[in-house]
C-alpha cells in the first residue's frame, strides 16, 4: 500500500501519544479532582478555574501529539511518485 | 422588552442581510468543476484546509442552542451546567483519536456519510440504514432547537411576540429559515463554511467584551459568584431541595462525568460532525484542528459564566420570571440590560447567525445520509451523481421544513425532550461506527440487536425519568445501581454487551457475517492534495498507481460521472482487474458492472483501495 501515513512511527511515539491523550481526557473526567471551592484564583472557585485552565492544557497536549504523529508532506511523496504526477 | 428596540433590531437585520449575501455568493467560492457531485454540494469538494475547517467545525460544535442552553442551565442549576465545558474539553482528544481513521477510510472509498462506512465495513444494508435513520432522527430536533435559540433572542427583542396572530408572530423565524434553506440549497456546505467566519467574529467580539465589561459593572467576580451561590442555596419550594450548588456535590459527580463523556462520544457520531470531518482536505487538518478547536471551548466556558452574571442582575431575574420562569432568556436579557442597544444588537446577531450555521450543516449532513444510505441504497441504486445531488438538495429543504414544523407546531418542551432523546439515540450508533473503525470482530446482526436494545432502553429510561416539573423526559440522567448516570452511557454499555454476547453466539451457530469492503491500510490512507492550480481541474487524492496526470479524464466525455474525482469514479468505474476480482471472490461474487457509468473509462483507481472491494459495494 502506498502508505504515506506514518512510515514507521515507533511504538514509543504511539505510547507517548496515548498517555498524553488519556491524561487530557481524564483531567476533566475525574470530577473529584476538581469538585472543590478552594483554592480560589481571582475570586474564581477552584472548580471553575481548574476547568478553564484545562482547556489550553488539552490544546497543548493535542498539539504535541499532532507534532509527534505529523508526517512529512510533499517531498517524499514526490519521490515515491516517481514524478508521474504533476505536482 | 415588549417594545421593539429599533437600534438592536437594525443591527440584527443588517447582519442577517450580510450573512444572506455571503451565503448566496458562496456558491461561487472555490468554484467546483461540477457542483452536481454530491462531494461538492455535500462536502464542499472535500477541500477545506486547516483554517476553513476550524471555522466549520467550530460552527458545528458550538451551536446557538449551546449559547442559550448552557448558560440557562448554569443560571438555573449552577455547577451541574458546567458539564458542557468538561464535555467540550474531552471531545478533542477523542476526535484526535478516532476522526483521522474515519476520514481516511471515507476518503479512500468516497463515503460521504458514516452510514455508508458502516454499510461498507459490516456489509450490512440494515445496519447502514439503522445508522442513517438514527442520524436523521437525532438531527431533526437539533435543528429545531437552533430555532428555539433564535426565538429567545426575538422574544427579548420584542419582535413578533406581541402579536396574537400565530403567523405574524412566527413570520421572522419563517423568513430566516426560508433564506437559510435557499442558500443551503444553492451552495451546499460552502455556505455555512463561509458564514461561520461572520458568526465567529460576532461571537468572539461579544464574548470578549461581555467578559471584560459586565463584571466591572455589576461588582466583580466575587459578587457574581456570591450572588449565584446565595441563590443556589435557597430551597426550591417545588422540590424542597436547594436549586443547585456552586460546586458539583459528591452525589452529582458521577452524573457530571458520564454526561460529559457521553456527550463527547455522541458528538463525534452526530452526522454534522462527521460532515465537518469529511470535508477536510488532509488527514493532518483534523489533528491540527483538535489542538486548535479548544479556543471555542474557552469561549463556551466564558459563555457558561454568563449564567452566573445574569443571576447577579436583578432586572434579568425579573425578566426571566415575567416570562414564565424561562431561563433560556437569561443571556439575551443580560445583553439587553448590560449593553447599549447597538452592542446588544451585535450580541443578538451572534446568537442568530450562530443558529444559522449549524442548522445549515445539520440539514446538509442529514440530506447526505438520506441520499447515500436510503435513496441510493434502497430506492435508486443506479442514481447518477447529478441525481444524487438533486435529491440531497431537496432532502435538505425537507429537513428544514420538518425542523420548522417541530419548532412552530410542537411546544418547546417537546423539542428539548426530543433533543435529549436524540443524544441518547445517536450514541447507540457508536459501536457500529467507532468500534468498527478498529475491529470487525462484532457480528453485523449482533450490532443491529445491540443498537435496537440500546435505543429501546434509552427511550424507555428517558421517558420514565421525571424532573424539572415534568413527569417524563425530565432529565437525561437516571440512577443505575445507585449512581445517577447519563442514560446514553448506560444504554451504550447495554448495547455493547448485547452485541458482544450475540457475536459469540452468532459465530458459534455460524450465522453469515457481512463482507468487509475496507482494508486495514484504508484507515491510514493519507491522500496527497494537489496544488491549487491543478486542483481546479483534477482532484487527485492518491498519487500511486496513477498512470498520468489526466489519463482518466482524457477519454472521458463531459458529464456527471466522467468529471467526478477519481476516488468517486473508482466506485462506479468498470475498472477492476481480474486480479482484483479474485481478491474478493468468496464473499463478494463479482457483480455485473453497474449501468450507471457509460462514459467512464477504465481509468485510475483509488490506490489506497487496491483490491476489488469496490465491487462488493456495487453489488448492491
Amino acid at each position: 500500500m502506498a502508505q504515506r501515513a506514518r512510515p514507521g512511527k515507533s511504538p514509543a511515539v504511539w505510547g507517548t501519544v496515548t498517555v498524553l491523550l488519556v491524561v487530557a481526557i481524564l483531567g476533566t473526567l475525574l470530577v473529584p479532582i476538581y469538585a472543590r471551592t478552594l483554592p480560589e484564583l481571582g475570586n474564581f472557585p477552584f472548580f471553575y478555574w481548574f476547568q478553564l485552565i484545562w482547556v489550553p492544557t488539552t490544546a497543548v497536549l493535542c498539539w504535541i501529539c499532532y507534532l509527534l504523529l505529523k508526517t512529512k508532506p510533499a517531498p517524499d511523496a514526490g519521490l515515491r511518485n516517481g514524478g508521474d504526477v504533476r505536482r | 422588552m415588549s417594545h421593539l428596540n429599533a437600534v438592536s433590531t437594525l443591527m440584527v437585520a443588517g447582519s442577517f442581510l450580510i450573512v444572506t449575501l455571503i451565503g448566496f455568493a458562496s456558491a461561487r467560492w472555490r468554484p467546483a468543476e461540477d457542483l452536481l457531485q454530491l462531494n461538492e454540494w455535500g462536502l464542499g469538494g472535500r477541500g477545506f484546509g486547516t483554517f476553513v475547517s476550524w471555522f466549520l467545525l467550530g460552527g458545528d460544535i458550538y451551536t446557538a442552542y449551546t449559547f442559550i442552553a448552557v448558560p440557562a442551565l448554569v443560571y438555573a442549576t449552577g455547577a451541574a451546567g458546567f458539564y458542557a465545558l468538561s464535555y467540550t474539553i474531552m471531545v478533542f482528544p477523542i476526535v484526535f483519536i478516532f476522526a483521522p481513521r474515519l476520514w481516511s477510510v471515507a476518503r479512500a472509498h468516497g463515503y460521504v456519510t458514516p452510514g455508508e462506512f458502516v454499510r461498507g465495513r459490516k456489509g450490512s444494508q440494515g445496519l447502514g440504514l439503522a445508522v442513517a435513520a438514527t442520524g436523521i432522527l437525532a438531527t431533526m430536533p437539533y435543528i429545531a432547537l437552533q430555532l428555539v435559540g433564535i426565538e429567545s433572542v426575538l422574544t427579548v427583542m420584542g419582535i413578533g411576540s406581541t402579536s396574537g396572530n400565530v403567523f405574524v408572530r412566527d413570520l421572522p423565524l419563517i423568513i430566516a429559515f426560508a433564506v437559510v434553506a435557499g442558500y443551503t440549497y444553492m451552495a451546499g456546505l460552502r455556505a455555512p463554511a463561509l458564514i461561520a467566519f461572520v458568526k465567529d467574529i460576532l461571537i468572539y467580539v461579544t464574548v470578549i467584551v461581555a467578559i471584560l465589561y459586565i463584571p466591572s459593572r455589576i461588582g466583580g467576580w466575587g459578587h457574581i459568584f456570591g450572588a449565584a451561590s446565595a441563590h443556589l442555596k435557597t430551597v426550591n419550594p417545588a422540590t424542597h431541595k436547594p436549586y443547585g450548588s456552586i460546586v458539583v456535590l459528591p452525589a452529582g459527580e458521577w452524573a457530571y462525568a458520564t454526561l460529559a463523556l457521553g456527550s463527547a462520544l455522541a458528538l463525534f457520531v452526530y452526522p454534522h460532525a462527521s460532515t465537518g470531518v469529511f470535508a477536510a482536505k488532509r488527514r493532518d487538518v483534523i489533528r491540527r484542528n483538535a489542538a486548535m478547536l479548544p479556543a471555542y471551548t474557552l469561549v463556551l466556558g466564558l459563555i457558561a459564566l454568563f449564567g452566573y452574571m445574569a443571576r447577579a442582575v436583578p432586572a434579568v431575574n425579573a425578566g426571566v420570571k415575567a416570562d414564565g420562569n424561562n431561563p433560556q432568556l437569561s443571556v439575551p436579557l443580560l445583553f439587553a440590560h448590560m449593553f447599549p442597544s447597538w452592542f446588544a444588537g451585535i450580541g443578538y446577531s451572534a446568537i442568530v447567525v450562530g443558529a444559522l450555521v449549524p442548522a445549515a450543516i445539520m440539514s446538509i449532513a442529514a440530506a447526505n445520509l438520506f441520499t447515500r444510505t436510503i435513496y441510493k441504497e434502497l430506492l435508486k441504486p443506479d442514481a447518477t451523481p447529478a441525481q444524487e445531488t438533486r435529491v440531497a438538495r431537496v432532502a435538505s429543504l425537507v429537513m428544514k421544513i420538518g425542523a420548522l414544523g417541530f419548532a412552530l407546531e410542537l411546544n418547546k418542551t417537546f423539542s428539548i425532550n426530543l433533543q435529549l432523546l436524540g443524544g441518547i439515540w445517536i450514541l447507540q450508533t457508536f459501536p457500529a461506527i467507532v468500534i468498527s473503525l478498529y475491529t470487525r470482530w462484532f457480528h453485523r446482526s449482533a450490532l443491529i440487536f445491540g443498537w435496537a436494545v440500546g435505543m429501546a432502553y434509552g427511550t424507555v429510561q428517558a421517558y420514565r425519568t421525571s424532573g424539572g416539573g415534568q413527569a417524563h423526559f425530565g432529565a437525561s440522567a437516571a440512577p443505575v445501581f445507585g449512581h445517577i448516570t447519563y442514560i446514553g452511557i448506560s444504554a451504550l454499555i447495554l448495547n455493547v454487551a448485547v452485541a458482544a454476547v450475540l457475536t459469540v453466539i452468532f459465530n458459534r451457530v455460524g450465522v453469515t457475517d457481512g463482507y468487509d469492503q475496507t482494508r486495514p491500510a484504508d484507515y491510514r490512507a493519507d491522500p496527497v492534495p494537489v496544488p491549487a492550480a491543478a486542483n481546479a481541474t483534477t482532484r487527485v487524492p492518491f498519487n500511486r498507481r496513477r498512470p498520468g496526470p489526466s489519463a482518466g479524464r482524457a477519454g472521458a466525455p463531459a458529464g456527471g460521472s466522467a468529471s467526478s474525482p477519481p476516488w468517486e469514479r473508482a466506485d462506479s468505474a468498470v475498472a477492476d482487474s481480474a486480479a482484483d476480482r479474485a481478491a474478493d471472490a468468496p464473499a463478494a461474487p463479482a457483480a455485473p458492472a453497474p449501468a450507471a457509468a457509460p462514459g467512464t473509462v477504465p481509468g485510475p483507481r483509488s490506490p489506497a483501495a487496491p483490491s476489488g472491494h469496490h465491487r462488493a459495494k456495487h453489488a448492491r
